[in-house]
């Protein structure tokens, strides 16, 4: 045990919980990685973490704050270092008291300065991310779950059940990604002084307090060591399995050792692929007139909200009227998109008069971009029925 | 989640918002699902359009096409994944990324043997205790970008959002070149009209 991991947790408990994220990033940052040596502090670095997301700090901050309505709890999970060790409870809280406690946490961003109640209060909150839905007896077991901190403080060791695996992925998502490394430090913290009392606990948990749901099996130890790494074990079971439907073709192998091969090697030919196609794109590229490129983006800019940004928008009207005159009848299948990649290559000026002559003349020529790209966008071509491209930028 | 309420540069269609409301429940699975949507794939089409259009002008080296497709795919990853910032950073400024790992990292070093067992309390199940299988975790953390020193759930995760974000990539990129090479076809034998 690292002192200076306790420390740390401590000091972070201790309550000035002042909204400084990039600090608890910190603090959970050093923690991890004191912890956790495979800890990668270049995904996770405190201050440039907002750098990395591409936004201004303050815009993080703020959604880390109030990521949104539903993710209050979130936001306090991913500040809060302990709220790693959390995710284990998650099981219990699916009837809890989530819906009470998650209140105060939408009020305000910062945290009442109680460690207790902030401990309690952040594991609640990481279940409210994922039970809201579920959580619907909440409220007559608040009373009992307010009368038992030190219960609920004790058994973090609590066995995670299949769905559990998600919910760390989804806190993995609000930019905490080793906090159960951290829950297991402040967890094997705890035990230390009541070792007894959890396994107690455990056993008998399930029928008296609902939200300690143990999964602690007969026969099974209950001791927190092998609670906690069952419920890792599941927990990379689980990202197997996913990884498993991803892949194709590794749901009929067995064995771990096997999948993973499985998956190298599709790791291996998709960035083969993607270099291959690179090289075919650059031997494409030298023929495109980039200044049609242009046209590309300010046609789908054009009918979109986008904002003053698309150039060449006084000609999208035009562009877009022919297009639908082009577009009655058969070629309703294809998608604009066939017919902008067309107009890449043709000058600006020309556009609505290629798209007419290729739109009468040529609708055989169009078709086969349309097969390359029906594929493309199979979704989209359902809203661009009204000619309409939906675009993110 | 952080994506959608940072997308203040794009504008937040339907599509974006209902993939809100999906991705909220928490699921590894939404790993995929966020990646295939049809959206994402105009995201990082334009994306990469854009990083393409400079080097228009010279000839594009592919490793330089390659370059600039990995790195518009870690933007539209938006920085929500290892991978993805591993790769912005790797390309921004090499150095950066390393004083980024050095900064008061020391113990990386000495732990590194044990990655695959990265909490010292955790009894590491059976399976993962395999020498194959810590092998292959191994690997697999060298291919996914940044992820060298993960324990095999994260490596796992990550491993997953970078599979499904391939997959898009290669859908997208394929079906960029040919709808250029097809478009490049026809002007060539219809010809430049006006020219």
């Amino acid at each position: 045990m690292e002192p200076g991991g306790s420390s740390g947790v401590g000091s972070v408990n201790s309550g000035t919980y002042t909204p400084e994220i990039a600090e608890s990033l910190r603090f959970e940052e050093e923690i991890q990685s004191l912890i956790d040596p495979s800890f990668d502090a270049s995904s996770a670095a405190g201050g440039s973490f907002t750098a990395l997301l591409g936004l201004p700090a303050n815009q993080a901050v703020e959604l880390l704050h109030h990521p949104g309505p539903g993710e209050p709890p979130a936001s306090a999970a991913s500040s809060s270092p302990i709220a790693g060790d959390l995710w284990r409870l998650r099981l219990v809280e699916q009837h809890a008291v989530t819906d009470t406690l998650r209140l105060p946490f939408g009020c305000s961003s910062t945290f009442p300065s109680d460690a207790a109640l902030v401990e309690r209060a952040a594991r609640f909150s990481v279940f409210a991310t994922d039970d809201s839905p579920a959580s619907s007896s909440g409220g007559g077991l608040s009373p009992e779950l307010k009368a038992e901190p030190p219960d609920s403080h004790s058994p973090p060791t609590l066995p995670v059940p299949a769905e559990k695996p998600r919910r760390p992925s989804k806190r993995k998502e609000c930019e905490k990604s080793k906090a159960k490394a951290v829950a297991k430090k402040s967890k094997s913290a705890e035990e230390n002084t009541s070792a007894a009392k959890p396994a107690a606990e455990e056993n008998t948990s399930g029928d008296k307090l609902p939200y300690v749901h143990v999964r602690a099996r007969r026969g099974q130890a209950t001791d927190s060591h092998s609670l906690a790494e069952r419920a890792r074990r599941e927990k990379i079971n689980a990202r197997m399995k996913l990884l498993q439907e991803l892949v194709p073709g590794c749901s009929k192998i067995t064995g771990t050792a096997l999948v993973l091969d499985e998956i190298i090697n599709h790791v291996q030919s998709l960035q083969r692929q993607v270099e291959f196609l690179s090289m075919k794109l650059a031997a494409v590229n030298p023929r495109i007139d980039f200044s049609g490129l242009d046209h590309i983006l300010s046609a789908e800019c054009g009918p979109l909200a986008m904002g003053s940004g698309c150039g060449g928008g006084a000609s999208d009207p035009a562009t877009w009227a022919s297009e639908t005159a082009a577009s009655t009848g058969g070629i309703r299948r294809m998608p604009p998109p066939q017919q902008i990649w067309h107009l890449d290559l043709v000058h600006p000026q020309q556009s609505s008069t290629v798209w007419e002559n290729n739109g009468a003349a040529h609708p055989h020529f169009l078709l086969s971009p349309a097969t390359s790209l029906v594929g493309y966008d199979p979704a989209s071509s359902v809203p661009l029925n009204s000619n309409q491209l939906k675009t993110e930028l | 989640m952080i994506s959608s309420s940072s997308s203040s540069s794009s504008p937040s269609s339907s599509s974006s918002g209902s993939r809100k409301k999906k991705m909220k429940p928490g699921l590894t699975a939404q790993a995929e699902t966020k990646w295939q949507t049809a959206a994402q794939e105009q995201v990082y089409g334009r994306r990469l359009l854009e990083a393409l259009r400079p080097t228009g002008g010279a000839p594009a080296g592919p490793r330089a096409v390659k370059e600039a497709a990995d790195s518009a795919l870690a933007l539209t990853a938006r920085g929500q994944s290892r991978w993805s910032r591993a790769i912005l950073l790797g390309r921004c400024r090499p150095r950066r990324k390393l004083l980024l790992k050095a900064g008061g990292r020391i113990r990386r070093g000495r732990r590194q043997p044990r990655s695959s067992a990265p909490v010292p309390l955790q009894q590491v199940s059976a399976e993962l205790r395999g020498k194959k299988v810590r092998d292959r975790l191994r690997l697999l953390g060298r291919l996914v970008p940044g992820c060298r020193k993960l324990s095999a759930s994260g490596l796992l995760e990550e491993t997953a959002d970078y599979v499904a974000a391939l997959e898009m990539q290669v859908k997208t990129m394929r079906a960029l070149t040919e709808a250029l090479s097809a478009a490049s076809l026809s002007a060539g034998a219809t010809g430049e009209p006006g020219s």
